[in-house]
């Protein structure tokens, strides 16, 4: 029996950006297989931000891929943004995480070679948006996570929170209707941490959806839904 | 170009750019492909090119009649006079061909003066004679029609290349001119004043020479143009019977009509072994001969290609290798891509204009090593390397043809690596 998780506001699944229907995710062959997602219903409302918590292994990163058009289910169907996206090619697919969704990572995942913002520029590229609008806003996005003043700078001349500042401009430059976060406070200190937040919750207010996921309670706390996963199973908090 | 593809490119040349030290070695291992290629092609395609432009010089649009060898015991030798000549011209009338019987003997010569006779070919031949040939003269002047025969007194002579080699070795052709030689002519001494050396057509004629010399045996081509030709005026030789009568025609479709004509005389055709048998009289076209060696010298010309083209597939394993390992340490950037939509083809499109790139630099790098390359071989051995532009461009597309084979497996691997799975390994 697949565990169901409404959204607490009790919102449909015409207006959710994000629709498990009965989703999962198993890697292997028969022989082998692993269920890292089991079969699960969930629907996240427009606006919404919600936390997903659970111990390492249970299947957080698994939900975070099907969430972002990285990873296909298996079994069931993905909607996201009223599109089923299950069957999409991967051309499509591509266009979809181009265009709805923003990513932020534990470890920044920024290039190394490149100025923050040419990082922040990476999305718009991909977009086919001309260089001196991809430019002008990379600088826009920049400032506006305090960073106006760091845009030729590269990763390794920034803190750990401002490199996660540009991971964020990054994900945002775009307006994505989905934010995803994948422990975006783990590797910073407390003030970082809370800075980060911060922006994230700006940013919700402001009408994106976030989903992040945390191993922090104080994070979770800041949601205003939260999940917690075990053993590839999604249960909502009360 | 779209927006996209030309900024997806310009990402790979900013990767090139920033990683100086591995695109510098992908760069080199390019760099000393083309250095070689250059050299092979420049080596083999231009002896090739400068054999083929030789040998026509011999003629490629005379056509010689000429009695063949008899080899059955007791065959009558057919006739080839004036009679045969008068044929000639009735049967190619209106084609402007130019008819030059000659009589031609084996003889002695020696230098005046000089120790130790060499054998040459005692050429009697009138004035027109030079029109079956295209050599230009290197020093002096052709015979003409007044110039003394030397059946009485001294007559006149022009040498060829092969001829002034081994008469005259070491002085030039202006400096020959007037020296005197003496020839054995079926016993008879004769002395000949010379009045005009020809141009050596084969100008890799030392290094023929040297070949020969190590295999103990002439090759085809410098056995083909070593004449050793000694040419008096057409009467040093009394009047009897033809050696060969040449026939230059003005173009390749009077060639080809007069072939046809000359083949409803003499039916025998001079390729064919039964001829030789029978002997006969028979038509041989120059153009065919050239033709043939043409193409057996471009059948040595590939064989030779085959070494550039090992060393650039070797190359090919090479900086495919190097792409791979590149493309290894770049799976966070590559899943990175991904996630911010970049297609498959997408990340294929930057990876192999990175490949491109850096083997086109080092391609245009290796363009002149392998040109200082060749002029030092060339100063050593004294190779016949032909500098031509249309070599340099054809060792730059295969540079980028190298480059874009060395990318099809690092950017399919690219390509295919699953963003979700990098990330899942390394995201703590």
């Amino acid at each position: 029996m697949a565990e169901t998780v409404q959204t607490p506001s009790g919102s449909d699944v015409e207006t959710a950006i994000a629709v498990l229907d009965e989703a999962g995710r198993t890697y292997g062959g028969s022989s082998v297989a692993v269920e890292a997602l089991k079969p699960t219903n969930l629907t996240v409302a427009r606006g919404d931000l919600v936390a997903v918590m659970g111990p390492s292994g249970s299947g957080k990163s698994t939900l975070l891929h099907v969430l972002g058009c990285l990873d296909r289910p298996t079994t069931g169907r993905y909607l996201l943004d009223g599109r089923d996206v299950s069957h999409f090619a991967d051309r499509e697919l591509a266009a979809v995480r181009n265009n709805t969704i923003g990513f932020v990572f534990q470890r920044f995942h920024l290039l190394r070679d490149e100025t923050a913002q040419r990082n922040v520029e990476l999305p718009l590229l991909y977009a086919g948006i001309a260089r001196p609008e991809r430019r002008k806003r990379a600088a826009e996005a920049l400032a506006s996570v305090g960073l106006a003043e760091r845009v030729t700078h590269y990763p390794g001349k920034l803190s750990g929170g401002e490199q996660q500042r540009v991971a964020l401009a990054r994900a945002l430059v775009k307006r994505p209707a989905l934010l995803l976060a994948d422990e975006p406070t783990g590797n910073l200190d407390t003030a970082a941490g809370h800075r980060v937040l911060e922006i994230i919750e700006e940013e919700n207010r402001g009408g994106t959806t976030v989903i992040l996921i945390t191993h922090d309670p104080e994070v979770s706390a800041r949601a205003r839904r939260r999940l917690t996963m075990r053993d590839g199973v999604l249960t909502e908090e009360t | 170009m779209n927006r996209r593809f030309r900024d997806i490119a310009y990402e790979g040349v900013l990767h090139v750019v920033r990683r100086p030290l591995r695109s510098l070695l992908t760069a080199l291992t390019s760099a000393i492909a083309i250095a070689v290629t250059v050299n092979v092609i420049s080596l083999s395609f231009g002896f090739e090119e400068d054999i083929r432009s030789d040998v026509d010089l011999f003629g490629r649009l005379t056509v010689d009649v000429g009695r063949l060898p008899v080899l059955i015991p007791g065959a009558r030798r057919p006739s080839l006079g004036p009679p045969e000549a008068r044929l000639i011209e009735k049967k190619l009338d209106g084609l402007d061909a130019v008819i030059v019987p000659r009589r031609q003997v084996a003889a002695n010569a020696r230098a005046d003066g000089g120790d130790g006779e060499q054998r040459v070919s005692f050429v009697a031949a009138p004035p027109a004679y030079l029109k079956t040939l295209n050599i230009p003269m290197a020093a002096g002047r052709w015979l003409q029609d007044d110039d003394p025969d030397g059946v009485e007194g001294e007559g006149v002579c022009v040498l060829d290349a092969a001829a002034v080699g081994l008469l005259f070795p070491d002085t030039d052709a202006e400096s020959d001119i007037g020296r005197v030689i003496e020839v054995d002519v079926a016993g008879t001494k004769r002395r000949h004043r010379v009045i005009g050396v020809l141009e050596d057509p084969l100008r890799y004629r030392e290094l023929f020479d040297a070949f020969d010399e190590g295999r103990g045996s002439r090759t085809l081509t410098s056995s083909l143009l070593s004449f050793r030709n000694v040419y008096v005026p057409e009467t040093a030789l009394g009047d009897g019977q033809f050696t060969g009568i040449s026939i230059a025609m003005p173009s390749e479709d009077a060639l080809e009509e007069a072939r046809r004509r000359l083949l409803t005389v003499w039916s025998v055709d001079a390729g064919d072994p039964k001829s030789l048998l029978t002997g006969g009289v028979g038509v041989f076209v120059r153009k065919d001969w050239m033709d043939a060696l043409a193409v057996s010298t471009r059948q040595g010309t590939l064989l030779g290609n085959l070494v550039w083209v090992i060393i650039v597939i070797v190359a090919v394993i090479m900086i495919s290798t190097l792409n791979l390992i590149t493309v290894r340490e770049r799976y966070d950037e590559v899943a990175l891509r991904r996630c911010e939509g970049a297609r498959r083809r997408d990340v294929a499109l930057q990876i192999t204009t990175e490949g491109v790139l850096m083997s086109l630099v080092g391609g245009l790098a290796g363009l002149p090593i392998g040109y200082a390359g060749a002029a030092l071989l060339r100063h050593i051995v004294d190779f016949p390397f032909r500098f031509e532009f249309k070599y340099a461009a054809a060792a730059t597309g295969v540079a980028i043809l190298l480059g874009l084979f060395a990318s099809v497996l690092p950017a399919r691997h690219a390509a295919r690596l699953q963003p979700a799975r990098v990330l899942g390994r390394r995201l703590r």
